[in-house]
C-alpha cells in the first residue's frame, strides 16, 4: 500500500471557534461538503455521509468514523471505506483540519492521507506532468477559474 | 466524490511499471519496446505487454517504425488523467473555500 496526501490552506476571518462548528457539525457540513451529513462530532463516533437524493438509488451513502474532535484546535476523520467495515488505515481516507489562530481569525489547514490506489496513481503523475510537460502551467489557471466559479455559485 | 474517474484509465497507470514507461516515453518523445525495456528491469515481451494497455486506454499512440512499433504519450489522453487527479485537489480547495464563506458569514452575524 502506498500513500499520498493532499495538502491546503486557507485563511478564514472568523474565529477557530465559529470554523470548527462549521467543519464538524452535520448542518453546516452538509453546507459545504454532501448533500447530507449524519454523525456526532466525538472521538469514535461513526455516521455517514451522502452525496446526491438519498431516496433515490444512485445516492452515495458514505461511511465516516471521527477520529479526533479536539475544539477548536483540530478535527480529524477516516471516510471512504466500504460500508459494514471498520475504518482502518488501509481501507479510507483520512482527513485531518488543523485550526490556528491567526490575528482576528484563523488559518484553517487540511490534509488528506491515505489514499488507496487512484488517488496514489493520480499523484504520481501529477509528478510526471509536472517534470515533464509545461501542462501544470495550463492547468492551474483553469483550475483557479473553475473553482472560483463554484465559490461564486450562490 | 462526484468527480467521475475512468476506472480503466486508473488500473492502466495503476502499475508502477507502466508508470515509469510513460515517464521514459515522456522524457525521451517516443520509445519501441526495446528502447523501454532497456532502461525497465523487466523483459521486451512484458514492456510489449504493458504497452499493448496503455494503447487500449489511449495513453500512447502508436506508429510502424520498421520492423519496430513506435509509441508516444498521447497528450490529451494523459492530460485528461491529470485533469481527474487535479480534480481532487480542486474538490477540496471548493470546499474549503465554502467553509471560509460560511463561517465568515457566522462571525458577520456574531459580531453584527
Amino acid at each position: 500500500m502506498e500513500y499520498a496526501s493532499i495538502e491546503r490552506e486557507i485563511h478564514v476571518e472568523a474565529t477557530p471557534e465559529v470554523v470548527y462548528e462549521v467543519i464538524s457539525t452535520p448542518e453546516h457540513l452538509q453546507e459545504w461538503w454532501p448533500d447530507e451529513a449524519e454523525l456526532e462530532p466525538v472521538p469514535g463516533a461513526t455516521g455517514v455521509i451522502t452525496f446526491g437524493d438519498r431516496s433515490s438509488p444512485d445516492a452515495n451513502v458514505v461511511p465516516l468514523t471521527v477520529l479526533e474532535a479536539d475544539p477548536p484546535r483540530r478535527f480529524s476523520f477516516r471516510w471512504a471505506y466500504d460500508q459494514g467495515d471498520v475504518a482502518t488505515s488501509t481501507n479510507s481516507f483520512l482527513v485531518t483540519f488543523d485550526l490556528v489562530p491567526a490575528g482576528a481569525g484563523t488559518l484553517l489547514m487540511l490534509k488528506e492521507t491515505g489514499f488507496r490506489e487512484q488517488g496514489w496513481e493520480a499523484a504520481v503523475l501529477e509528478e510526471h506532468y509536472r517534470d515533464h510537460v509545461t501542462g501544470w502551467d495550463f492547468f492551474l489557471p483553469r483550475l483557479v477559474t473553475y473553482v472560483d466559479r463554484l465559490v461564486s455559485t450562490p | 466524490m462526484s468527480v467521475a474517474i475512468d476506472d480503466d484509465l486508473w488500473s492502466a497507470v495503476g502499475d508502477p511499471t507502466r508508470r515509469r514507461m510513460l515517464d521514459l516515453l515522456l522524457t525521451d518523445g517516443a520509445g519501441t519496446a526495446t528502447t523501454l525495456s532497456q532502461h525497465l528491469p523487466v523483459t521486451r515481451q512484458a514492456v510489449a505487454k504493458h504497452l499493448g494497455v496503455l494503447d487500449r486506454v489511449g495513453l500512447v499512440r502508436v506508429t510502424p517504425s520498421g520492423r519496430e512499433r513506435l509509441y508516444e504519450v498521447d497528450e490529451a489522453q494523459f492530460a485528461r488523467a491529470v485533469a481527474q487527479l487535479s480534480s481532487v485537489g480542486a474538490a477540496w480547495d471548493a470546499r474549503l473555500n465554502r467553509i471560509k464563506r460560511i463561517a465568515e458569514a457566522i462571525q458577520r452575524s456574531q459580531d453584527g
